[in-house]
């Protein structure tokens, strides 16, 4: 897995932050919310399948079934 | 390794073209606008005062501008003295659709011309004068409307552009 998925998080949010802005400040700011939201759902996808990886892990590691 | 690179690159060299296109249009609207305005008050004087035939009035009014606008008024002007039976209005929707990718007008500019169209060369000069003071009040009023937007949406479509490559390249990364 490595850093990677840590590093697209933050380049996800930092973007995301952009566009906020950047349709906040042309009077979009429902656009600006949809984004965000997309953004966020995004994110939220990578960190549920880590999560799912992460459960794995401890019913291996505990022999949990 | 650089396949990934290079393609991450070009990805977000045409997003960045794309968002540059779009506010290019934006930024263009107002400019076709103000062109269009100075030659419809052109286009008034030589109705009124020269009492010149339309056809040529439509092509004498575009002096000093060119571009998209100027060739809109030479089309015309040529359909209306090529084709003896077409109305202006034909002309006028003829050349709209022939041009309808160079001309960055929106739909409420298309329609006045359209209007403008099937009332040029109908009424007698005083009244289309009228006419023309009328439609270019209205398109004044399109134009500070246009160059409100531009100011609002130039920026949000080159930050999009170049931001949207960027959110394309480290999803697929």
């Amino acid at each position: 897995m490595g850093l990677d998925i840590l590093f697209k998080i933050a380049g996800v949010g930092i973007l995301v932050s952009v566009f906020h802005t950047a349709l906040k400040q042309a009077g979009k700011e429902d656009m600006a919310h949809l984004c965000t939201l997309a953004g966020f759902t995004i994110v939220l996808l990578w960190v549920v399948q880590l999560l799912g990886q992460l459960f794995n892990t401890v019913q291996d590691v505990f022999k949990l079934f | 390794m650089w396949l990934k690179l290079a393609g991450g690159v070009l990805v977000l060299v045409v997003c960045s073209w794309v968002g540059f296109q779009l506010a290019a249009r934006c930024s263009g609207r107002p400019q076709h606008i103000r062109q269009m305005v100075s030659c419809l008050g052109s286009l008034k004087s030589y109705i009124t005062y020269a009492s010149m035939p339309l056809h040529e009035a439509l092509m004498q009014c575009t002096q000093g501008i060119y571009g998209p606008i100027a060739d809109f008024f030479h089309h015309t002007a040529e359909l209306l003295e090529g084709n003896g039976g077409l109305s202006p209005q034909q002309a006028i929707n003829t050349v709209l659709g022939d041009m309808q990718g160079q001309l960055m007008l929106k739909q409420p500019e298309l329609e006045i011309l359209s209007i403008l169209g099937a009332n040029l060369g109908q009424m007698n000069r005083q009244e289309q004068g009228n006419y023309l003071t009328m439609i270019i009040e209205q398109l004044e009023k399109f134009e500070g409307e246009a160059a409100r937007l531009r100011d609002l949406n130039t920026k949000m479509y080159r930050y999009l552009g170049i931001c949207g490559g960027l959110a394309i390249v480290i999803l697929l990364v």
